[in-house]
């Protein structure tokens, strides 16, 4: 895969990294040491949470600890939420810091590609029946097929969304001089 | 600081530091970062739970949960080692590393506590609300594991920092 990774150099991503460089949010993660440091360590942090709350829904509609009723798990969420939120405002203020090194890095357009996924994944469990049957399933019980699926993909992507963030420094387009 | 130097010169060291192949470095990496995911991640989950989160999930069955936490703790126990190996005289000399350590040691004393101690008394984890004990016990549990990241993070950039993340 060439520097540029999916999407060519030049044109509309060009002016957009060209245009985030000139932001307040672009001189703000980049004139200050710490806030770097800062964001990162939010940003593992909220990783932690998303994974963590979102990630014992998914084990449980693949059937581990059968013992909690589906719907209960279902009430971490909300934290999951929080721990998405955050990241992505973390990740803006990345993105703001370093447009280049992201924008024209290919693990960086899969990561995005993994995270829309996941959001399909989560819109079609809630809107496409998987749910109204999964939250009735009580302690014990198994989930239905569609919910099962829906959480192994889940689980799948968001390990896959850590793979891509952690492979972002190793596919650094060669032009862009690391931001420490 | 002679035995540091060889150990990261070690063919070892040398090969998880500079292979050009993405088995090495990062996946290495890669391994480290979804099992503090997993670890940090159900323990703040089960932690979430004792303070009152989600009360209307039962606390019991999160016990299934500990395989998954040991897991992550022993994935990173040596993916852990294989990094400090490749970048021992810098990762060896900064302080930061130390009190990674001790926040991980306190953190895997507090997940112990909770197996042997909450997680084995079925009176325990029926009340609901759960003991204003156990709830301390959360509490420095989430201290513990916020601080083992926050540390494991700041590695880069304070004390001696040689580059490799």
């Amino acid at each position: 895969m060439g520097p540029t990774g999916l999407i060519p150099l030049g044109g509309v991503l060009q002016s957009a990294a060209a245009w985030v460089a000139t932001t307040w949010l672009h001189h703000f993660a980049t004139d200050y040491k710490w806030v770097w440091a800062t964001v990162e360590t939010l940003h593992f942090l909220g990783m932690g949470l998303l994974i963590g709350t979102v990630g014992v829904l998914d084990l449980r509609l693949i059937g581990v600890a059968k013992g909690l009723p589906i719907e209960s798990t279902q009430k971490l969420v909300p934290w999951g939420v929080a721990g998405f939120v955050l990241n992505t405002l973390t990740g803006i203020v990345f993105l703001a810091g370093a447009p280049y090194q992201y924008l024209y890095n290919f693990a960086f357009q899969m990561k995005v590609l993994f995270m829309c996924a996941a959001g399909i994944n989560v819109a079609l469990f809630y809107r496409a029946g998987a749910w109204p049957k999964a939250r009735t399933v009580g302690a014990g019980e198994s989930a239905h097929w569609a919910a099962w699926l829906a959480g192994a993909i889940s689980l799948f992507l968001w390990v896959g969304v850590m793979y891509w963030g952690r492979m972002l420094t190793f596919f650094r387009p060669p032009f862009v001089v690391p931001p420490k | 600081m002679q035995f540091l130097a060889s150990l990261e010169h070690s063919a070892f060291g040398t090969w998880v530091r500079e292979a050009p192949t993405i088995w090495a470095y990062p996946t290495v990496l890669f391994l480290h970062t979804v099992d503090l995911a997993f670890l940090v991640g159900i323990n703040v989950a089960i932690d979430l739970r004792i303070l009152g989160v989600a009360s209307s999930m039962p606390l019991a069955p999160m016990k299934k949960l500990f395989p998954w936490m040991w897991a992550g703790f022993w994935v990173n126990a040596v993916s852990g080692v294989a990094l400090l190996i490749a970048d021992a005289t810098t990762k060896l000399a900064n302080p930061v590393f130390g009190v990674k350590m001790c926040f991980i040691m306190l953190g895997v004393i507090n997940m112990a506590w909770y197996k042997k101690q909450l997680f084995s008394d079925p009176e325990a984890l029926a009340r609901n609300p759960v003991s204003s004990r156990a709830k301390r016990v959360a509490i420095v549990s989430l201290v513990l594991w916020i601080g083992a990241t926050t540390a494991g993070r700041l590695m880069g950039y304070l004390g001696p920092v040689s580059g490799l993340e």
